[in-house]
This record gives C-alpha cells, structure tokens and sequence, in this order.
C-alpha cells in the first residue's frame, strides 16, 4: 500500500517543487506556525481579517522581497538560518469559547507539531490557549490582547508585543504635557467612558497614571454603552468647561456625541477619542466631518509612503480591497516577531525559539508598528511598545504625536465642524 | 427470534454488554496516544455529565429548561471566585455553588414549576440571562472579562494536569455516580412519579402524585450535579467569562445533547456528547482554515431532523428498529 501511494504523494510535492524553483521560493519540509483566531462568531469579522494579513505574511516570507529588505525575513525565501526551509501557517478557529481555544492549542501543539503558536485574539481566550502552551512549553507570541494579568502570570514561554493600558495612559499624559509647555491649559480634564470592560479598564488606568503625576481627573461620566441620547452627558461637559475631554466609546455612541455636541455647539479645546469607536471607518464616514481635529492613538501608522506600515498595507489592499486597521496589524506584527525568533533560533526546538524570543530586540525600522522596537522583559511584555497620536484631518487620521514619528503638525484647538 | 431468548438469558446479555461497554470506556484513553483525542473524551464525558443531569428534569420530568446554564454557572464561578478571593484550590468552591444552585432550585422552581409547557422553558431562559446581565455589571465578579484560575498549578489539589486522562476519570466518575442515581431514580417511586407527570401531569395530580414536589427534587438533583460539572469545567479550562460560563448556548447544547441520544433515556445524553463533541471537534479540526461554522450548520439540520423525524432521539429509532426487525422476523 505504502509503496503504491509513494508516487501520487510525490506528484503534487513535485509540482510544488517546480513552481517554487521557478520562483526561487522556499524549500525543504515547511516548519509550521500555528495561529488561534475568532473565526466564527460575534468576532469572526476581526478573526478573518487576521488571517488574510497572515496569509500575506506566509507569502512575504517565503518568497524574496527586495522592496521590504528592513524587516527580518522579508530579503530572503523561507527560514535562511534552517536551511531556506519556508513556513506554513496552521489557522484555528476559537470559535471564542475559552474552551475551543483550549482544545485547538492542544491540536495545534499535539497533531500539526507547530513549532510555536500566535493569537487567539480576546484576552480570556489567550490566557486559557497560553496555559496550555506553557504546560507543554510551546512558545506563543501574542500581538493583540491587552488585559494586564496576561504578563503577570510567572509564564515562561508567554510573550507579548502590544502595547497595554499603562502604555496608552503613558502617552496621553506625555501628549498633555507637551501640549500644557505649547501654553494650552491642560489642568481640567474630563473622561466620558461607557461602562463595560473597556471603557471602565481604560479610564480607570488613565485616571491611576494621571494621579501617580499629580495630575487629577476633574470629572469622570460613564455612561451605559448603545445610548440612544446623550444629551445629558455633553450638558454636563459644558457646563463644567473641561479643558481636556477623553472619550471611551464604541462606534454607535462615538457617533452619537460627535453629533450631540454640535447640535448643542459645544466644542471642548483639547478632544481625545480613545480607538475602538473612533478608529472605526464607520465614525470616519458619518460623523468625521462634524469632528475635525479630534485626537485619537493607534499604533498602525500607514500615511508614510516608503515606510513598512505603507507598503504592507498596499500589498493588504490589493489582496482584499480594504484598509489594514490597527488590530489586524498588531495580529500581523505578533506573528512576524514569532517568525523572526523561530529564524534567529536556528532550529525548531522550542528552548532555542524561546531563547530567541528572550534575546528578541528588533528596532523601530524593522517592524510594520509604529513601537520604538520589540523587546522582551521577564514577564515576557514588550518593553518598547508605543502608541502613536493620530488627528483627524478630513476623513484621514494623521500622525501628529510623537514628533520623531509624526507626518503632520498638531493643529489646536479642536476645531469639529469647522 | 428474540422471543424465543428467556428473559434471564436476556438480561444476562445486557449485562455481559454493559460490563464490556463499561471496559471499552474505561480502556480506551488508555490504548490512544493522541493527547487530542483523550482530551476529547474528557470533554465528551463533561458534555454527558451536564446533559445527564438536565436529563432528569428536562427527559424524566419532562420540564425543558433552557436555564440550566445557571446551575453550571454557579459551580463555575464558585470555584474561581474561591481561587480569586481566597486562593483556594478551585474544586474546594464546588461545594458553594452547590449550595447557591440549591437554593436557587428552590427560589427558581418555586415559582416556575407551576407554569406549564414553554412558559417554564421562557422562565428558565429569563432567569439564566438575568444571572448573566448581573455578572456583566459587577466588577467583583470579574465583569464581561471574566476570572481566571491559578495560573500555574501549586499541587494536586488544583486539578491541573498537562495529561486530558485525570480529566476523563474524574468527570467519568462523576457522570457514574449520577447515571446510577438517575438507574435506582427510575424504578424508584420518583420515577414512576416523574414519569407520570411527564405524561399527563393533570392525570397524574388526579390520582395524587404530589406532582410539585417532585418536580422540585427532581430539579434540585440537577441543579446540583449541573453546578458539580460547571466547577469541574472551571478547574480544567482555568477560566470562565459571562458568555462560557453563563451564556445561553450551553443551555441548549444540554438539551440538544440528551435530545439526540434521547431525552428520558438513562444512556441518551452519554450516547449524544459521544456523537456531538467529537463531530464538533472533528469539523472544527478539519475545517479550521476555511469552511469554518460547518458546526452550526450541523446542530441546526440535527435539531430539525429530530424535532419532525424522532423527537424521541437515537433510543426512539433503535426502538423503531426493533420493533421494525421483530415485525419482519415473523
């Protein structure tokens, strides 16, 4: 049996062989990655779009791209430092249920011998598939989930290259403190969140950076996500005249104030809209020219032609006909950082891998995020995650913060709809 | 054929089966390698647990209840909360949710178990989704995050082992305890009680079954081994949010599971996790990359095909297909 099937198995490895020399692509037995995503479900929209980026990067790595020659692995095909061998991405949906996550890690790790793992997106789900990859010390790479406790845990083989909480509070106060030497009062701010995990993680974070630079929080308002008026809320920020007003807010509600607020003119001199609702194409198209000026982070900055950030996010739209957003890029910049350890270990022990990513100490320039680099501390947490600032200016975000990085000057006061 | 077979030489084949269906089970994880498939096992045999215990208010009272997340939910919380307040090992927490399922049986069945047909059903599933709004909103009871377990295991007692197969025994054991409680249950006065109320509960009531009583033990039972199982749950994933602990498709995977097998069958909700969770496993493994949410697609046709074709489950086609080869034996 075994020797009449050799000849149909090595039929289509041949073909595959031909087209790859005719492309001077990888070769050798493909090392495997295996990656964790919410591809079905109330997430499934994000958990696709990570796997069209992965996909991309599969290619990008195992064929030679000149153009991308700054970042690890793109100059070359497949892994160069184990023999050219290229890489295979193994996708799992988590369907996000902690437990699917569970039992996919297992699989990944256990059936397809991946070498190492990335995702799996929602933070409760990497906590329980990076238990189990601990216990069988399989390295995993996470590029996206923010929960704190992730990095808290003692793990040896759990690393993490997104920037958390303390990071984005850290370059909010940074930003008011330039802005406050710049001669604009900063000195009363108010945060508006809603008040599920997000809203509540992120202002309360805030709230303990601020205090621990002696700056106090003025006033806060959370209020219920999916309000349908939010009028109270913007009397309440006009009466108290905030200098600063920060927003937490998902995409309906993020619509809703800009709207609130011009119905009833009030327009506060420094506006921040923290990501999620704000970042969203959504808000953009129907609110955004009701909130010019207003001030927003991310860490994916793809307005720089010639930039890393510039070209993958072309290479993504050509692939799928949309923008690369900041999470997908975050996913993507995990899983590269994975690939770049897996090369620089020169082997697919999983001690060398971990090795390599404990050495890990990309710069700025060699990455797609806008980090000052990638760089591990002993909880596995990177330490040079950052956050850019990005104002809106028409219907594009520009980079305005920090100024090394910035493509365009930061215009004050907000000027909404005007 | 059959009828010429004397009933002792009958029941003494049953046993002779049961006894090699007992070893098959006990064996197998041992003669597979596969980590993988162990670890389905053991979710196979979480899956029966809970479904079995639904099945005794759902399949023998004949109460559907779509709620029965809560129970599960009591016993899951509790264990963590137990880690996360006192660091306990997560399986001391089970005794309270056990104690927080009873008294909610108590303050749940009350109430509802007088309300007939889907009303009760609406009940259960307002109650559950009620237990998972107030979760959301309370931050002591980790939010929409949820709450974590020991992060790594500090002894024994933390039931965290890299091995599935401590798993497999521990909820096979469990799932034994129950299946020979719902055995003894059956041919027990109870179980002519339930039986009778499943019936016609009116004619049952009539001829004096203290029929609200014994709905209500019937529901504690289930309410208690249903929160035993969410706590073991608790104590392998490590982890639990408002939607794995108390969202409301894990009520209905309990009533899908004893409805495949067989909803007031003794062996119905064993025999639907065995079938259900490794197809679910096995699509998700096989489809991962690409025709993903086959799964659902699955359930849906299995919930239809059931409903209009065998609404008695597997055990009502294998007694379809006896009666069908006694018939044609003749």
């Amino acid at each position: 049996m075994t020797i009449g099937r050799r000849p149909l198995l090595a039929a289509p490895a041949l073909l595959l062989a031909g087209r790859a020399f005719a492309q001077g692509a990888a070769q050798g037995t493909p090392i495997k990655v295996g990656s964790l995503m919410p591809l079905t479900g109330v997430a499934a929209s994000a958990g696709n779009s990570a796997k069209a980026a992965l996909e991309l990067a599969v290619e990008l790595i195992n064929t030679p791209q000149p153009d991308l020659a700054a970042m690890p692995l793109m100059a070359t095909a497949g892994f160069p430092a184990i023999g050219g061998r290229p890489l295979q991405l193994v996708m799992a949906d988590q369907q996000g249920n902690p437990s699917v996550a569970q039992n996919q890690a297992l699989r990944l790790i256990t059936q397809e011998r991946v070498v190492a793992l990335t995702g799996a997106y929602q933070s409760g789900l990497t906590l329980t598939a990076s238990a189990i990859a601990e216990r069988h010390g399989i390295p995993f790479v996470n590029g996206e989930s923010v929960a704190t406790n992730l990095t808290e845990r003692g793990f040896q083989w759990f690393f993490r290259t997104t920037p958390i909480g303390p990071d984005i509070a850290a370059i909010y106060m940074e930003f008011l403190q330039q802005v406050r030497v710049g001669g604009r009062p900063v000195a009363k701010i108010a945060i508006v969140n809603e008040n599920t995990e997000y809203g509540t993680s992120i202002a309360d974070v805030i709230r303990r950076t601020a205090e621990g630079r002696g700056v106090s929080i003025a006033l806060q308002i959370p209020y219920a996500a999916n309000s349908a008026d939010v009028s109270a809320q913007v009397l309440q920020l006009k009466e108290a005249q905030p200098d600063v007003v920060i927003f937490i807010s998902y995409t309906s509600d993020a619509i809703l104030y800009a709207r609130t607020m011009r119905a009833q003119g009030y327009r506060p001199p420094v506006l921040i809209g923290d990501n999620s609702g704000f970042s969203d194409d959504s808000f953009v198209q129907s609110a955004g020219d009701i909130a010019q000026g207003l001030i927003n982070r991310s860490a994916f900055d793809a307005s720089r032609p010639g930039s890393n950030a510039f070209k993958i996010n072309a290479l993504y739209k050509t692939r799928t006909g949309r923008e690369m957003d900041d999470t997908t890029a975050r996913i993507m910049q995990g899983f590269l950082v994975a690939c770049d350890a897996i090369n620089r270990a020169g082997s697919t022990q999983p001690a060398a891998i971990q090795a390599a990513l404990r050495a890990t100490d990309l710069k700025p320039e060699q990455l797609i995020m806008g980090y000052r680099g990638v760089k591990f501390d002993a909880k596995g947490q990177n330490i040079n995650a950052s956050v850019l600032l990005v104002q809106l200016r028409g219907r594009d975000y520009v980079s305005v913060y920090p100024a090394d990085t910035a493509t365009a000057q930061l215009e004050l006061p907000y000027k909404g709809w005007e | 054929m059959s009828a010429s077979i004397t009933a002792p030489a009958r029941s003494a084949g049953r046993l002779v089966f049961a006894a090699f269906v007992l070893l098959a089970l006990l064996v197998w994880p041992l003669l597979v390698e596969n980590v993988f498939y162990q670890r389905v096992g053991a979710l196979v045999m979480l899956a029966a647990l809970s479904a079995s215990a639904w099945n005794l208010v759902g399949g023998y009272a004949g109460q559907i209840s779509i709620g029965h997340v809560l129970f599960f939910g009591c016993g899951a919380y509790a264990s963590l909360l137990g880690f996360t307040w006192f660091e306990w090992p997560p399986i001391m927490g089970a005794p309270f949710g056990i104690a927080l399922s009873l008294l909610l049986a108590v303050l749940v069945g009350l109430p509802t178990l007088r309300l007939k047909g889907h009303y009760f059903s609406m009940a259960t599933i307002a109650l559950a989704e009620l237990a998972r709004i107030i979760v959301v909103n309370s931050p002591s009871l980790g939010g929409g995050v949820g709450i974590s377990g020991p992060a790594i295991p500090r002894s024994m007692a933390d039931l965290s082992f890299i091995s599935p197969l401590p798993y497999y025994y521990i909820f096979g054991a469990v799932l034994a305890v129950l299946l020979l409680f719902t055995w003894w249950m059956g041919r027990a006065r109870m179980g002519f009680y339930l039986r009778a109320i499943r019936g016609q509960e009116r004619a049952a009531r009539s001829l004096g079954v203290p029929a609200q009583r014994y709905k209500l033990y019937a529901l504690l039972v289930s309410a208690g081994f249903t929160s035993l199982a969410g706590s073991l749950y608790a104590a392998m994933v490590g982890f639990v949010d408002p939607d794995s602990g108390l969202g409301i498709l894990l009520s209905v995977k309990m009533v899908i599971v004893s409805a495949l097998g067989g909803a007031g069958t003794l062996f119905g909700p064993l025999v639907g996790a065995a079938i259900l969770v490794p197809l679910e496993e096995f699509t998700n493994a096989a489809f991962g990359g690409d025709g993903t949410g086959i799964t659902y697609v699955v359930y849906g046709a299995i919930i239809m095909l059931i409903s209009r074709y065998a609404p008695g489950g597997l055990a009502e086609i294998l007694a379809r297909l006896k009666a069908w080869g006694a018939r044609h034996a003749r």
